[in-house]
């Protein structure tokens, strides 16, 4: 009976939705303490390279390759961090822009660890690996009715859920502890901020380095869903486009960033009986919103009203 | 309390302060004049810690506190109400307030929060508005109560009747002549010369990044060349 439910195709744009949900989350961090970075698609970079190299040159398992790709990008993070506190604005936009593409180009030339443009093929996928890990345990899909593709899609977005749930759990704690109100206050006035005792310096690095670690981190995992990755994956494109997913969906809260990569993701999928005209449509529509609502779809004054109207219904 | 020997303090090429000796003496409320571009604020920033003095040395309680961060200073009771009500808009008073507090981790905030609302009972009044929302007036005593929640032994108030109505600045400085024999002393940079010399106890007029007059608060009042420059009158004597 699952069998028949579990869409393959289905779970796969599930899977990338989650993907994409941590991207944006990675500039939302940074940016909720006013720092607009679109490095992510350079730390995504790095997070996937890294992972992907270790495990086909050592054979080491997916997940110590993940965490290793991840911490690969939040030391660039903090490395880039440090130097990039003297910027802000759009000069720190532009710097890190600069820096995805500085990543890019290394990812292209060097030829013998990277395999240049070609990209690089053979990337353990982690919906494999967990097939066969479960089969050690003795486990075999069609013990609960479903067949093994079904198996490697379905765990692969599990995997991603139980991810993105975490991550959306620490980020939503954070928001609301010392270190939240820190990243705020500098955000709203960092001189404010400063004169109150918050060591600006170290929390604005906290918060890019943070960035750069979900980008890498979902970076790392991109690699392992796709199998396949090339320096193209990374370019400004892809800064630009999770960018968007956090300012389309509101980046003043963390579920805007949630709702952009929610909808922006599965929105051309869903236009896709509209074929040529979908992109057209997905510009049209982010022009619109740029007009009518600069502040993205989501904004807290919204939520406020959402959580109002809801509690007044429970009265009654 | 406090002592700066010979401080100098750049912007890139361009010096600031050509070497600054200043001193602020426990319970005192002490006063910092001049005309634009003199150097006060970059003074203040300077004791806060926002900006490193190249040359020079700051004292505070015997100890050597040159080069500390904001952060550090402020641990050490030195709390800067910056130039402009540097207020969090998008915070709710009570928010900004317990932001105040940040460094703190005693049980006694409530209670400090509680009595400086007291202090301003506007404040209390609009405790869940968003800061954004104030007055111009309200907004300079939020700041001021939020520095006074750090617990601070010295108080820096940059320019507090900046853009205020007269009325409002009288406020604003009986406020201060409060805090101030609530025993935390002050170190007031003002424009409004003829206010803050009535209540300090001491000034210094600045100039061009100098100190050119010190003296009582009386003798400024009195000194023809403030009251010429600072009291917009021509000196009768």
């Amino acid at each position: 009976m699952l069998g028949e439910i579990l869409n393959t195709y289905y779970l796969q744009i599930g899977s990338f939705i989650l993907i994409n949900i941590m991207l944006a989350i990675s500039v939302y961090v940074p940016l909720s303490s006013g720092q607009l970075s679109l490095g992510s698609a350079g730390f995504m970079g790095v997070g996937a390279y890294t992972s992907a190299l270790l495990t086909i040159h050592f054979d080491l398992p997916i997940f110590v390759g993940v965490i290793a790709g991840a911490l690969a990008a939040s030391i660039l993070g903090v490395i880039v961090g440090i130097p990039s506190l003297r910027l802000s604005g759009v000069y720190l936009a532009i710097a890190t822009l600069g820096l995805g593409e500085v990543i890019r180009v290394i990812f292209v030339n060097w030829d013998s660890l990277t395999k240049g443009s070609v990209g690089l093929t053979g990337i353990p996928q982690l919906g494999r690996e967990i097939l066969e890990f479960s089969r050690g345990l003795g486990f075999e899909p069609a013990m609960i009715g479903i067949r093994n593709n079904q198996f490697v899609f379905l765990s692969i977005f599990l995997v991603l859920l139980i991810l993105v749930i975490a991550i959306l759990w620490f980020v939503i704690r954070q928001q609301n502890s010392r270190v939240g109100r820190a990243l705020q206050s500098i955000n709203m006035d960092d001189r404010a901020a400063e004169s109150m005792g918050i060591n600006i310096t170290h929390y604005k690095v906290v918060a890019f380095t943070q960035g750069a670690f979900f980008a890498g981190l979902a970076g790392a995992l991109f690699a392992h869903v796709i199998g396949y990755i090339s320096p193209a994956d990374f370019s400004y494109h892809r800064a630009v486009e999770v960018l968007i997913f956090t300012v389309f969906g509101g980046s003043e809260v963390i579920i805007g960033s949630v709702f952009g990569a929610f909808f922006l993701t599965l929105m051309p999928e869903v236009l896709r009986f509209v074929s040529e005209f979908r992109y057209i449509i997905y510009g049209i529509l982010l022009v619109v919103l740029m007009a009518v609502r600069p502040q993205g779809i989501l904004d807290a004054n919204l939520l406020k009203k959402f959580k109002f109207k809801r509690s007044k219904g429970g009265v009654r | 309390m406090l002592k700066l020997t010979n401080v100098e303090t750049f912007y890139g090429q361009i010096q600031a302060l050509k070497g600054i000796d200043l001193e602020v003496n426990e319970g005192k409320i002490i006063t910092l004049l001049g005309a634009n571009g003199a150097g006060k604020s970059t003074t203040m920033k300077t004791i806060a810690g926002l900006l490193k003095p190249k040359n020079g040395s700051v004292e505070f309680n015997g100890e050597n506190v040159t080069g500390l961060r904001p952060d550090q200073l402020l641990r050490k009771g030195i709390s800067l109400v910056p130039e402009g009500r540097a207020i969090l808009t998008s915070m709710t008073v009570l928010e900004n307030l317990e932001m105040g507090a940040y460094q703190r981790n005693d049980k006694d905030v409530r209670n400090d929060i509680e009595d400086v609302m007291q202090r301003f009972p506007i404040l209390k009044e609009r405790q869940t508005q968003m800061a954004g929302t104030l007055s111009g007036g309200q907004q300079q005593m939020l700041a001021i109560a939020r520095a006074l929640l750090s617990k601070p032994k010295l108080l820096l108030l940059d320019e507090p009747s900046m853009g205020l109505a007269p009325l409002i600045v009288a406020d604003i400085f009986k406020i201060i002549k409060e805090i101030n024999e609530a025993g935390t002393t002050v170190l007031l940079v003002e424009q409004n010369a003829k206010q803050a010399l009535k209540i300090a106890d001491y000034g210094y007029v600045m100039e061009t990044g100098k100190i050119i007059i010190e003296g009582s608060a009386q003798s400024l009042l009195e000194d023809p060349r403030v009251v010429e420059a600072y009291l917009g009158r021509k000196s009768t004597s």
